[in-house]
């Protein structure tokens, strides 16, 4: 009020043009103060960016939720790709190994992160899962067929796309620049096995909730032939178990004599889930052979990068 | 309220006389401390003047949970409550040994005007877990530390669970980096959302502690207000919002018994430690473990063949019991306040098994495994039991899992016990929750 008298005590055309926009200018900001507040909680809760790049995105675009929602998502990926360029070379040891099978298939990778924290959070391992099936549907485009392991570099594994998606690489670093953590992935490993042939695999320490893979801290996969017609699956699970637990480094053969503890040879070792035999004794009794294994240790460190 | 104005008090005292004050306290400390109140703390092989509390800080990897600690020395080192550590002191946690068991965490101690603070920072879930189990620091408060600039992020869930998993019941947010927020208006709203998160955890978000400030400008000493002032606000309020944990002395009796001697014309004594509480000639007690439970009364104490009237938590002392054989008692039980404890025989309990590198079995274990348990002077065979949906367990790893006894002794929630199995230790547990005994139980016992 005291502006409006003010205003028209000053009898001058300009300043009163002048004066009525300020007036104007001060009326709308306060209620627009508190949708803007409002605005942003909203976008920060709907895409769980940083506060700062949610102020920027409504500034920018004038508080079009929309779009600045659109903006934020691109903006996420370059900055995924700085940061992750920042994070390069910290130790990351912690992570999950995710293991995905299909028929007559299997992939199994490592990807690592820098505290359990983050191999506890969702995103990180919806990473995991994009990683691991998207070597699945690479190996399934392949249609091959007969005996086939190949391990993956990392570099490899970089190249794959998610089925209809970017790049494994650009995936990764959006969720460095969401989770702030160096981010990589390790290792990874495809089997596909003749129809006759059998996958067990088996996942230690499981986390719960995700649905069409199992991850874990330790992963394994076991190729083998025969065993009961029901219940191959139980059989390829119990090996599996054993080769975690007991960590053989060589499969041996079903004649050697098993050496006490610290047998590493698999035929020869004590059955885990059943004591009373030795692996190949069991294997003999179930009608079955084992040809290959596979066993992943979350941070273990490999032959590769000794 | 009381307590907060005069914490207050004592802190603006800290600001204004701060090098005198504390120099006093420290001279305090030098003084040997013999005296009968610290027997208490005697068994933790610590004794100071003023209470002591554990904290921790929790966080983002990147939201300055270094430069806080760091900062806080700083602060504290200058009003001469702590010596300065730098962030690189800090940051490389050392591997240490506790019980054998491998922990990366860092420990600051410092002393604020009215308290001796001993501060954790871990990197990882898991190490926190281990701390939780062999006790080496278990915290009782945290702080969170969550940047302005980010908010919470994805991963702060899984802290707050982690907080809540390990029992920390108080925690007070530290929100970092305010300098570098133009917006004051951010700040509200970071703070806003962390409280919504904390109420969704089961902590009060409403009367939580927010602290804004910025952990680099006390150390770089720019803009106090952000700086200094928001460390010293945070101690003032780490020190009047997280209570001090009950003391040993506070709690009823216990004592775990070494030995049992029968004296002619005396009667049957017990020795040990006192493991908590105060024992007075005449009191009544109990003996519990090895499926007995025996009344009595305590008619003489003595420490050192010497007679006292009052034995207190941390001495070792020889209870006159009144009308019991020798035979009545034996080593492994333990000697309570009638009814403060129940024997029990079934536990669910939180473990750490030692990885093959710590000493521990280089192969796992599943259900039915049995190891020794000890705890206390008591040691009993016990029946693992996996909790559903879990296999096995390996070397170098924390689970949950449920410990049925071959008979009931002296157990309680937050005990701490070791397993091991022929002559290796295999892990170190706490009693998370006492469950009742099944008939299928007693059946496996035969």
């Amino acid at each position: 009020m005291a502006l409006y008298s003010l205003f028209r005590s000053v009898r001058t055309e300009v300043v009163k043009g002048c004066l009525t926009q300020h007036v104007q200018s001060l009326y709308t900001s306060c209620p627009s103060l508190a949708a803007e507040k409002a605005l942003l909680l909203k976008l920060r809760k709907s895409t769980g960016y940083t506060f700062i790049n949610c102020k920027k995105a409504l500034e920018k675009f004038n508080n079009d939720i929309t779009q600045a929602e659109s903006w934020l998502h691109e903006q996420a990926q370059m900055e995924g790709w700085s940061k992750a360029s920042k994070l390069e070379g910290r130790k990351a040891r912690e992570g999950l190994i995710g293991l995905i099978k299909g028929d007559n298939a299997a992939v199994m990778v490592e990807v690592n992160c820098e505290t359990d924290f983050v191999a506890r959070n969702e995103k990180f391992q919806q990473l995991v899962k994009d990683v691991a099936s998207s070597i699945m549907a690479h190996l399934c485009s392949k249609k091959q067929t007969g005996y086939l392991k190949s391990e993956l570099s990392p570099e490899d594994i970089s190249k794959l796309h998610i089925p209809e998606g970017p790049s494994l690489a650009d995936q990764v670093a959006l969720t460095i620049g969401r989770l702030g953590e160096n981010i990589g992935m390790r290792r990874a490993v495809s089997l596909v096995v003749p129809s006759d042939w059998h996958i067990g695999s088996y996942v230690h320490g499981m986390v719960p909730g995700q649905v069409g893979i199992d991850m874990g801290r330790y992963g394994s996969l076991v190729v083998f032939q025969g065993g009961p017609k029901e219940g191959t699956d139980t059989l390829g699970r119990k090996l599996g178990q054993h080769i975690v637990g007991e960590a053989p480094v060589s499969l041996g053969n079903m004649d050697d004599i098993p050496c006490g503890e610290s047998e590493t040879r698999l035929l020869p070792q004590t059955f885990l889930p059943d004591p009373k035999y030795t692996v190949g004794q069991y294997l003999i009794s179930q009608d079955a052979r084992v040809l290959d294994f596979i066993r992943f240790k979350c941070g273990e460190s490999t032959s590769q990068e000794e | 309220m009381a307590a907060l104005v005069s914490v207050r008090a004592c802190l603006s005292a800290l600001q204004l006389t701060s090098p005198s004050l504390l120099h006093s306290s420290y001279k305090l400390l030098a003084v040997p401390l013999s005296r009968r109140n610290f027997a208490a703390e005697a068994k933790k092989v610590f004794s100071r003047d003023k209470p002591h509390l554990n904290i921790g800080t929790i966080g983002h990897v990147d939201h300055g949970k270094t430069t806080l600690t760091a900062a806080i020395t700083k602060v504290l080192a200058e009003a001469g409550g702590a010596s300065y550590k730098t962030y690189e002191d800090i940051d490389n946690a050392p591997e240490e040994k506790a019980r054998g068991i491998t922990i990366n965490a860092s420990h600051v101690e410092y002393t604020t005007a009215n308290r001796h603070y001993a501060h954790t920072d871990c990197p990882g879930h898991a190490d926190y877990v281990k701390n939780m189990i062999t006790g080496t620091s278990q915290m009782d408060g945290c702080i969170l530390v969550v940047a302005a600039t980010d908010g919470q992020m994805p991963q702060t869930r899984e802290h707050l669970l982690l907080a809540r998993q390990i029992g920390v019941e108080h925690v007070v947010v530290f929100v970092n980096k305010a300098d570098a927020v133009e917006d004051k208006e951010m700040l509200d709203l970071v703070e806003l959302e962390i409280r919504e998160l904390l109420t969704e955890f089961g902590y009060d978000g409403e009367n939580t502690p927010v602290v804004i400030g910025s952990a680099l400008c006390a150390l770089e000493n720019k803009q106090p207000e952000l700086g200094v002032d928001s460390i010293m606000k945070l101690l003032e309020v780490v020190d009047s919002f997280i209570p001090l944990p009950k003391r040993d002395l506070d709690k009823p009796f216990l004592l775990p018994i070494e030995a049992v001697y029968s004296i002619p014309g005396r009667g049957t004594v017990v020795t040990g430690t006192l493991e908590r509480g105060v024992i007075k000639k005449g009191d009544e007690c109990e003996f519990l473990g090895h499926s007995r439970s025996i009344k009595s009364v305590i008619t003489g104490i003595e420490m050192f063949h010497q007679s006292l009237d009052r034995g207190e938590a941390g001495d070792n002392m020889g209870a006159l019991v009144r009308g019991l054989k020798r035979e009545d008692v034996r080593r492994g039980m333990v000697m309570i306040k009638p009814g403060s404890i129940q024997p029990h025989q079934k536990v669910k309990a939180q473990v750490y098994v030692l990885s093959k590198e710590e000493g521990g079995r280089h192969k796992p274990f599943c259900t039915n495994f049995m190891p020794i348990m000890f705890s206390h002077t008591w040691d009993m065979a016990c029946l693992v039991e996996l909790l559903p949906g879990k296999e096995m367990v390996m070397p170098g790893e924390d689970t949950s899992i449920i410990l049925a006894l071959r008979q009931p002794m002296a157990l309680d929630k937050g005990q701490r016990f070791t397993l091991r199995d022929g002559n290796q230790t295999i892990g170190t547990g706490l009693v998370t929750d006492i469950l009742p005994i099944t008939e299928n139980d007693k059946y496996n016992w035969g």
